[in-house]
């Protein structure tokens, strides 16, 4: 027992050593070996760079530069790896913050291990409305969590019916049907359950007609009979929500098939450079949110998205928010005069930050507020090799949504 | 709707089959579980992707470097890691794990978690009863056809098949007969690596190369050659269509329950073998007396 | 009073002498167990209590497998489902009901038992390859009814909001490490019973087994809800380390993870397994460690099993025994390599012969 007592204060002098160092330790975990992590790094090194290029953080008059330690969770593979990941950055990398993560499941357990810390989360991949609902359900325990991208998977959903009513406008004028059929086409998984319940209330109310629910795997490696009996159906649209490689798979089998129908949903593969490879040049004019592309949905936008272009020579997808994440702490570090995560939380819930993607407020879930000019994210259309944003139409960059030949 | 699936079923059949008759034959003639036999499809997918889309290098030449490395790869292997500790079966199980993990990290450090596409050799689609099937698929139906003729034609018009069929049948006579049953059992698992590779080379263009794409079809190989009855041919060939046409059916009858069709392929295999311990075409010997 | 004392701790340390410290194998089980109870007072790094708890959970699984598969020759390439299902069920009851954790425990030791009687069920007319093929599907088919069902397990992001079976890591990390104790120790006082007898006669040779008059379906039943069991209290306890089960309990690469330390250990010994564990687990997560090779960690796994494989293809401990004891030739009982002489019999012990394990050879 003394042992222990003894223990906890070492720890305890340990931690507060730490907050009276120079610089401020951020650990940016994330599936290294993976896309999404890869992005997870690159946001994070480029505010970084960024901050300390300008001297760094100042906190009560002193400065203090960001360092970020690199921690590969190997999340995508094993879940308990994840968490061991995330208690090594707290307790032997002595990270101040923790950003990141992907895979639902696996953030979920890296949450509970970050609260026991009470350590700021930033979340910068996982849409799982079940995060913020932690919040509120024991504001305690959870309040550290915050999420920075994406939106929460019903305020996607908000997006996707904005969207769709956009595109069954120009299908009523320039293809001459009055009520466009769709075809839902989703992964059969949580965070998709709302939008698929909402996509099936409210678009006969949208006048549009729902011809059926296809619900595959988000690993599944073919979808030629659920592509063919939506061909049958006779679908002009297929509204997706795909997370996993099955999105591909999408894109590239209604190439193959010549399918007359329009894709457009959420398709996360398809918000990568990588996917008109990956799809051998067939997804053409297949849609899908997106968070960053060279228009200006906030000032930052259009800059950041040039410098990570440049400095790592492809587009940034949503995992790249880590660099939202540091310049929100560093907003509000500034703003507290503390490094203390009890004291800036409160101030996180009351700020409003001007992001690359998004214009951030929080909710009582601590997840960014939707609303069109705050956060909403980007539609964008595959046009021949190209990621066309199309989507709010008003803003300045945003070029037209096209329809198949023929 | 009713040939939807027919066509969907076939075409799908067509590319189990080609992947679970090589791993039948390895089981049937070196009682090897070669877990690794999906890793080698996959591996030449990878070998495909970077002659052709990196190297620019011709299709069809591509398509046979691809084959050839693969089945040497897998020979090199055979030689270094199973021969050593054939006497223990635990222990060849685990190599051939090992193996098929090697191969997946090595694929993931060098090519990175992307997603991977190649293009079709043919593009276009014909039209079969007024379901529209992708030219690549039919292509793929004829390769499976063709190879599994040829494996056919292998094993019982010549001499070689001759000895692989006696090995398999009882290993220690044949041994006793003169037959290198060392040699025997090489033959035979670069003849099944050969087959991999070959449907790992036909189906990359339709599927996503991918570091874990051996993982899913291993499951659906195991269990078309479960069902089929391990070690048969005919098995194999029946097992792939039974289970190609159970997952068409589960799409086509619930759409809603698509992703369940991996899930109701097992337990119509789950089924079968309740009824028929040892697959629809295997042969109970096996520690009977 | 103290007199009795006096004798009952002689006799203890006379026991511990004969028994336990005459045989290397022995002293290192009780070290090991010794120094899984102290670590925490000698290091509380909350890190490593973590990692070492894991390594317990993963090593009672692994152990749990070997009942199965060593001893009975049910090799379970699905032994996930056993793990995943103790898991979710424990989560699911501690969270739903509301009642105390441990119970939850004990209903997810319960479901697994059930899992384990209805596939040993299911796979009793099944024999070698099969089995193990067969197996592998389970797991999945049940990944997909919970998918089926959401609302109810949490689709792919399992069931979250569990509590801890006790507040302080230290806590935690005893529940793991007494948890794994137990259930290694008591899986191996069944294996090394009449019982565990009987499974190794069902392996060698069913037919004959059954000739005996043995019930080999019952046996094997058995087999199947024991190891089923001690998987599912680790799922259980694992499920509330975590806080949560997911999907990710129930995966291939899991299932083969587990055949993995099994035969790395040394199979049909239970304490191969635990040891494959851990020595594999730790070595594996200290690996990830490092900031400039992390993301090898699975390929540097593989290649050290693939290449410890080739050395002691019968597994890890089974080779180490081997080393440093032997076995008199005449009443068959293990001494230390280096003796000259049988400990118990006197007879004469060849140097350098050191004959394998009577039983269980790998076919």
């Amino acid at each position: 027992m003394v042992r222990f007592i003894a223990l906890a204060v070492t720890a305890a002098v340990a931690a507060s050593a730490a907050l009276a160092q120079d610089a401020i330790k951020i650990a940016v975990l994330g599936p290294m070996a993976f896309v999404q992590g890869e992005n997870h790094w690159a946001g994070a090194e480029l505010a970084r760079d960024e901050i300390n290029a300008a001297g760094g953080v100042s906190i009560g008059g002193k400065k203090a530069k960001v360092e970020i330690i690199r921690v590969d969770t190997n999340e995508i593979q094993s879940v308990p790896d994840a968490t061991n990941a995330m208690e090594r950055a707290i307790t032997r990398d002595k990270a101040d913050y923790v950003i990141g993560g992907f895979r639902s499941e696996a953030v979920l357990a890296m949450q509970e291990v970050a609260m026991d810390y009470k350590k700021l989360f930033l979340g910068c991949g996982a849409a799982d409305a079940k995060l913020g609902a932690n919040v509120q359900r024991d504001y305690a325990r959870y309040k550290y969590w915050f999420r920075v991208t994406p939106l929460n998977s019903p305020d996607l959903g908000k997006t996707l019916f904005a969207v769709l009513g956009d595109i069954a406008g120009q299908i009523r004028r320039d293809l001459k049907k009055e009520t466009p059929k769709v075809a839902i086409l989703s992964e059969k998984v949580m965070w998709t359950e709302a939008i698929v319940k909402a996509a099936q209330a409210n678009l006969p109310k949208m006048k549009m007609e729902v011809v059926g629910l296809w619900q595959p795997s988000p690993t599944a490696t073919d979808v030629t009979a659920e592509l063919s009996a939506i061909d049958r159906a006779g679908a002009d649209v297929v509204f997706t929500a795909l997370s996993g490689p099955v999105g591909i798979v999408v894109g590239r089998q209604m190439g193959e098939r010549k399918m007359k129908a329009v894709a457009f949903g959420i398709n996360v593969e398809a918000q990568k450079d990588a996917f008109w490879q990956a799809t051998a040049g067939k997804a053409n004019y297949l849609a899908t949110l997106d968070t960053y592309g060279e228009v200006e949905m906030t000032p930052k936008m259009i800059p950041f998205v040039k410098a990570f272009k440049e400095r790592f020579h492809r587009s940034p997808t949503y995992n790249a928010g880590t660099y939202d994440a540091i310049q929100l702490l560093k907003q509000v570090i500034e703003q507290a005069g503390t490094t203390d995560a009890d004291k800036l939380v409160p101030i996180i819930e009351k700020t409003t930050f001007v992001g690359t993607g998004a214009i951030l407020e929080y909710d009582k879930a601590h997840d960014p507020i939707w609303g069109i000019g705050k956060d909403t994210g980007i539609a964008v259309q595959w046009q021949d090799g190209k990621k066309v944003p199309f989507w709010p139409g008003q803003v300045k960059g945003m070029k037209p949504f096209k329809f198949p030949a023929g | 709707m009713l040939q939807d699936i027919l066509v969907t079923g076939l075409v799908n059949g067509g590319v189990y089959a080609l992947l679970a008759t090589g791993f039948s034959l390895v089981f049937g003639v070196a009682r090897i579980v070669n877990i690794a036999h999906t890793a080698f499809y996959m591996l030449a997918a990878y070998c495909l992707y970077t002659l052709l889309v990196l190297g620019g290098m011709r299709g069809p030449l591509a398509a046979v470097l691809s084959v050839v490395a693969v089945t040497a790869l897998s020979v090199a292997c055979y030689r270094l890691v199973i021969e050593p500790v054939r006497q223990h079966e635990s222990a060849v199980l685990i190599a051939t794990i090992a193996l098929a993990l090697i191969f997946q990290e090595v694929m993931l450090i060098a090519y990175g978690g992307n997603y991977l596409g190649i293009p079709s050799a043919v593009d276009g689609v014909v039209d079969v009863a007024g379901v529209s099937i992708p030219l690549q698929r039919v292509l793929i139906l004829a390769a499976a056809a063709a190879m599994l003729s040829a494996t056919w034609a292998l094993l019982y018009r010549t001499r070689l098949g001759l000895a692989i069929r006696a090995t398999a049948n009882d290993l220690e006579v044949a041994n006793l007969m003169g037959m290198n049953v060392e040699r025997v059992a090489m033959l035979t698992v670069a003849i099944s690596v050969a087959l991999a590779a070959i449907a790992g080379v036909a189906v990359a263009p339709v599927f996503v190369v991918d570091p874990f794409m051996w993982l899913g079809p291993l499951v659906t190989v195991l269990a078309v050659v479960v069902l089929g009855g391990l070690g048969s041919l005919k098995g194999s060939l029946l097992g792939a269509l039974v289970i190609g046409y159970v997952e068409a059916i589960t799409v086509f009858a619930l759409p809603q329950g698509a992703f369940l069709k991996g899930a109701v392929a097992l337990s119509i295999m789950v089924g079968v073998l309740l009824v028929r311990p040892e697959g629809l075409f295997g042969v109970a010997f096996e520690e009977e007396r | 009073m103290t007199g009795s004392a006096t004798f009952l701790a002689r006799r203890a340390w006379a026991n511990l002498r004969g028994e336990v410290l005459v045989l290397p194998s022995r002293t290192l089980a009780l070290a090991w167990a010794g120094a899984g109870l102290l670590l925490p007072l000698v290091w509380a790094d909350p890190y490593v209590l973590r990692v070492a708890a894991m390594t317990c959970i993963f090593a009672a699984v692994a152990a749990s497998w070997d009942l199965l598969a060593g001893y009975a020759g049910q090799i379970n390439f699905g032994h996930a489902l056993f793990f995943g299902s103790g898991a979710y069920a424990s989560a699911l009851v501690s969270l739903r009901l509301d009642v105390s954790p441990w119970i939850g425990v004990a209903a997810g030791a319960a479901m697994a038992a059930g899992l384990g009687l209805g596939v040993g069920l299911l796979c009793l007319r099944l024999r070698g390859s099969y089995l193990s093929l067969a197996t592998l599907a389970f797991p999945l088919i049940l990944i997909g009814v919970l998918f089926a069902f959401p609302e109810f397990s949490g689709g792919e992001l399992g069931v979250t909001g569990v509590r801890p079976l006790a507040a302080s890591r230290v806590g935690n990390y005893y529940i793991a490490a007494v948890g794994m104790l137990a259930l290694v120790f008591g899986l191996w006082s069944i294996a090394d019973s009449r019982f565990g007898l009987v499974l190794h006669a069902i392996r060698d040779d069913e037919v004959a087994a059954r000739a005996s008059g043995i019930n080999t379906a019952r046996y094997k039943l058995a087999a199947f809800a024991i190891s089923a069991f001690a998987a599912g209290v680790a799922g259980a306890l694992y499920a509330h380390f975590m806080r949560g089960a997911g999907p990710s309990t129930l995966e291939t690469a899991l299932s083969f993870q587990v055949v993995i330390w099994g035969i790395f250990g040394g199979v049909a010994t239970i304490y191969g397994p635990v040891a494959a564990v851990f020595v594999l687990y730790p070595l594996t997560e200290w690996l990830g460690s490092f900031k400039a090779f992390g993301e090898l960690r699975l390929l540097i796994f593989a290649a050290i099993v693939l290449l410890v494989l080739l050395f002691m293809p019968r597994g890890l401990t089974p080779w180490v025994r081997d080393k440093v004891e032997t076995q008199c030739p005449r009443c068959k009982q293990r001494n230390v390599a280096w003796r000259a002489r049988c400990r118990l019999c006197d007879a004469a012990l060849e140097v350098g012969t050191a004959p394998g394990r009577p039983g269980h050879r790998p076919r």
